[in-house]
């Protein structure tokens, strides 16, 4: 599959290093070739300097002959230019990362789609759904549903306190509703087998029904905090303001933002209830006196990975039980993990995830990535003499590093085990390492 | 720069079309068979050659008007249309000396409806159209009045456009001035249609539903009869009035938006009718509870002339169903508080309007904020958006030299030997562009016992007033007339 990715920042550069690592032909196409510069010697594959919205550089790109065409240069008019002239060139799909959010409305997808933009991504409102599920549930790390809320994926750091450590899997008993579909230990990812059992630490991912929400908290002994009420949000980034519009209800949301005409700018962005303080959240007696002790959650947004880990770690040591940072440095997100400063988004990983979807040849409804595992959790609906109807589970000889989390057959959840066959018309929810994703496309042709 | 020539051709045309105003009295003349049709003639004469001697006079020069041209024309336009508007009233004796007829007309043209006449009945009825219509070319601004229906006259001009509008947040309807100006007519029109018939249907003559109606539209507040609303004691008349006088009260322009182009729930959004529409109903709540306690009305008489007065002082109309004057001296105060209120920018009514004091009342309390939150940068909003800081400091500066002018107004008053109350409320009532006062200068009393200077000074009150200080005291300032 031969890829054009416009634009080597963030994003571009994520996917271009993901996608070269799955053996497929990229070229990386960016007007600066310092961003370029060590790309093509540290990775397999091609660089051309040149300007995306020129013809001239996308035939250079060789775009006529690309299956896919990603524009994701931090200009969206830049990249929705470039998505039109690549389709006029003959690439065959094309995606565009775009920062507004009327254009995501399905309203206006077909008006896209006419002028040659295939698909629109956005990272910012990627994060911010992301940051408002776990807002909505602070005492997990991520909360993901599928089939419409049939089943749900939930993911929980376990501490000494919980009722289900130190048990290995085969002495649980047989009627849980529930089933464990990955542990995250330090670096490690642990698909589970019937010896293995929790220890203190674990990121835990539980594959669950909504009314059983309350029994995984219990089972992994966290208090329900008492309802969100106060947010403090360090970095008025577009994050941020997308965030607060999905914070629903009656919540009191203060942004901290250095930079006093960002402050300005923020405040015809926001809506009326946010306070916008101008100011450098890292400082303590600002924290202090913005009530930080009385606040619920500490989101940090700022573009510095560094400057967001040590504000919530700062944040969480004045008292604040829950924190959220962006951290836009893929490294750090193992070690920010151990110094436990709370969940972390990246909006990078979010936004590869969702161009890996569009770029797999069956249809998937949905893949999702968690940001603190290296894997997806993916949503295969199944077609009439599929591979997969063939043969019950456990004689699918399914790849390692993939596990089936469960189905979801006529709107229900349903527990998978050995012996279920799956029939045309379930919806699978396939937990797999990101290496793994390509293999399990032939189980559904 | 200055262009004289430009000037003085502009007043030529305002003036031939005050003549043709001046054409509907003659025409109400005429069909009441009344002896007022030679000496309105007089004044058509005179004023249509006095404008086209101008005219012809001041032929060529140059096309563009200046910023600074705009401030001049609109002041002066404003004066000479009062001095000419004067002629009918004292060629036809209606009124005796120039003071009196003066203060008339000014308060007609700000429509401020003060009056000087005592005994309004007695008078012609083509005399009594003529101030009807003062009130109605006012209240929309004559020279709005004029690029609206005379668009071939070449008036639209934006620097005179602007020198006469007025409220704090400008907003156009339609890119081009004309337009914008001929459908915000064409509301105007509709509305004193509407009410006219109303007015009848409640049980009104033809004449006096007109005439009111004019009035009304324009929150003017002259009638044609001395005991005002009163004389037609009528709670059907009552109710129909305070329904136009407070859609008079609204911007023009958002009744446009709601009615011609069925966006109801544009006024509902908009911050200063919210705040607007919350000042009348807790005013009239608690005015009419005043009064159920402290006399001897019912319930629903009492709330009945406590919205009728609210609106009517609100929207600045002045109208009266009762003698105010003689109510508790505390519902003195509310009454004072709602002429200083008025209504929403961009309508016919005066005083200090919703939007500013709704803006006024944001910064006072984010300076409340500001002591909790240090660092906070807090913005006014109206309607979703900001207000820049520029805008409110011109609003501050606002309400600085209204309170200026009121304290100036009490202070002249006084001087020549008017009561403190009534000094007080009448300089209230001036620059507010409402018209009766409190005390022995209420709603059934006239102005005619005031000392001359008083009236010369309640009449630039008004003027100041109706155009919102700055373009009219931008004359008196030494920087305008600097040679660059």
């Amino acid at each position: 599959m031969r890829i054009v990715i416009a634009g080597a920042g963030a994003v571009g550069t994520h996917l271009a290093k993901m996608l070269s690592s799955e053996n497929e032909n990229v070229v990386l196409l960016d007007e600066s070739e310092e961003k370029l510069g060590k790309m093509e010697t540290s990775f397999d594959l091609q660089t051309i300097v040149g300007d995306p919205t020129k013809i001239s550089s996308l035939n250079d790109a060789g775009v006529g002959n690309a299956d896919l065409f990603v524009a994701v240069t931090p200009d969206e008019s830049r990249n929705i230019t470039s998505c039109i002239l690549a389709h006029y060139l003959g690439a065959a799909k094309t995606i565009a990362r775009i920062d507004n959010y009327e254009y995501l409305l399905p309203k206006h997808k077909e008006y896209f789609a006419s002028l040659g933009v295939d698909s629109l991504i956005y990272p910012e409102q990627l994060a911010a759904e992301e940051i408002a599920t776990s807002i909505k549930y602070s005492w997990m790390r991520q909360l993901l549903e599928f089939g419409n809320g049939a089943l749900v994926m939930v993911g929980v750091k376990v501490r000494e306190n919980a009722a289900i450590i130190n048990t290995p899997f085969k002495d649980l008993p047989h009627d849980i509703p529930y089933h464990i579909v990955a542990m995250q230990r330090g670096d490690e990812t642990i698909i589970p087998r019937g010896n293995d059992c929790i220890i203190p630490n674990d990121i835990v991912c539980f594959m669950t029904t909504h009314e059983n929400i309350p029994y995984i908290r219990q089972i992994c002994g966290k208090d329900q905090f008492s309802e969100v009420k106060s947010i403090i949000i360090m970095g008025g980034s577009r994050i941020a303001v997308r965030t607060t519009k999905l914070i629903a209800g009656d919540i009191d949301v203060k942004i901290i933002e250095s930079d006093i005409n960002r402050c300005h700018k923020l405040l015809e962005l926001v809506d009326d209830e946010v306070m916008v303080i101008n100011g450098d959240a890292r400082d303590p007696e600002l924290l202090r006196s913005e009530g930080i002790a009385n606040t619920d959650v500490f989101i940090a947004l700022s573009d510095n990975s560094e400057t967001n880990i040590l504000a919530c770690l700062a944040a969480k040591r004045a008292g604040v039980c829950r924190a959220v940072s962006e951290i836009e440095n893929i490294d750090y997100i193992s070690m920010a993990e151990k110094m436990d400063i709370g969940s972390v988004i990246n909006k990078k990983k979010l936004a590869a995830s969702t161009i890996f979807q569009m770029m797999l040849k069956t249809d998937v409804s949905s893949v999702k990535c968690l940001t603190f595992i290296q894997a997806v959790v993916v949503e295969f609906p199944v077609h009439e003499n599929a591979l997969i109807t063939r043969k019950p589970v456990k004689s699918l000889g399914l790849p390692d590093g993939a596990n089936i989390g469960g189905l979801i057959r006529n709107g229900a959840g349903v527990h998978v085990t050995g012996n279920t066959m799956i029939e045309p018309g379930d919806h699978v929810i396939f937990f797999c390492l990101e290496r793994v994703l390509k293999k399990l496309e032939k189980y559904f042709k | 720069m200055f262009h004289p020539k430009v000037i003085f051709r502009i007043i030529g045309i305002l003036l031939f079309i005050e003549a043709v105003f001046l054409l509907g009295s003659i025409g109400v003349s005429l069909f009441y068979g009344e002896d007022t049709v030679k000496p309105l003639l007089y004044s058509f004469g005179i004023i249509a050659l006095v404008g086209f001697l101008l005219v012809s006079f001041c032929k060529g020069g140059e096309r563009n008007i200046s910023r600074k041209d705009g401030y001049v024309v609109v002041t002066m336009c404003w004066v000479v249309f009062s001095l000419f508007g004067t002629l009918p009233y004292m060629l036809t004796d209606s009124i005796t000396g120039f003071t009196d007829a003066f203060f008339e007309t000014m308060s007609g043209f700000t429509t401020t409806g003060a009056t000087i006449l005592q005994n309004i009945e007695s008078l012609p009825k083509s005399i009594l159209f003529w101030r009807m219509m003062t009130h109605w070319v006012g209240g929309l601004g004559i020279v709005f009045f004029t690029v609206a229906v005379f668009p071939m006259f070449g008036l639209n001009d934006v620097n005179l456009f602007s020198a006469e509008s007025v409220g704090p947040i400008r907003s156009k309807l339609h890119p081009r001035i004309s337009v914008t100006a001929r459908w915000i007519l064409t509301i105007y029109i509709a509305l004193t249609i509407v009410c006219a018939v109303s007015l009848r249907l409640a049980g009104m003559g033809w004449f006096d539903a007109v005439c009111h109606s004019m009035s009304t539209i324009a929150t003017g507040g002259f009638s044609t009869k001395q005991a005002s609303i009163a004389a037609f004691n009528s709670p059907a008349i009552e109710y129909v009035l305070t329904f136009f006088m407070f859609v008079s009260g609204v911007n023009l322009s958002l009744l446009y938006l709601a009615i011609f182009k069925v966006r109801p729930m544009t006024l509902f959004r908009d911050t200063e009718f919210k705040t607007y529409l919350m000042v009348v109903v807790a005013f009239s709540l608690v005015i009419g509870g005043g009064l159920f306690i402290t006399s001897d009305m019912g319930i629903e008489e009492s709330l009945r002339a406590s919205l009728f007065q609210v609106v009517s002082l609100q929207t600045t109309t002045g109208f009266a169903t009762v003698d105010y004057a003689v109510w508790m001296p505390l519902l003195w105060l509310l009454l004072c508080a709602l002429m200083f209120i008025g209504a929403c920018s961009g309508s016919t009514s005066g005083a200090m309007k919703c939007a500013r004091i709704s803006i006024l009342f944001k910064v006072m309390w984010n300076e409340f904020k500001r002591i909790v939150h240090p660092n906070a940068v807090i913005p006014v909003r109206m309607t979703g958006r900001i207000i820049p800081s520029a805008v409110q400091s011109a609003i501050l500066a606002y309400t600085v030299i209204y309170i200026f002018m009121l304290v100036s107004g009490l202070f002249v008053n006084m001087a020549f030997g008017v009561d403190f109350l009534d000094a007080f409320s009448l300089s209230v009532a001036s620059v507010g562009n409402v018209g009766p006062a409190l005390g022995n200068y209420g709603p059934m009393a006239s102005f005619a016992m005031l000392p001359d200077v008083v009236k010369w000074f309640c009449a630039f009150q008004m003027l100041v007033g109706r155009l919102e200080f700055f373009a009219v005291l931008l004359l008196l300032t030494p920087v305008f007339w600097k040679r660059r």
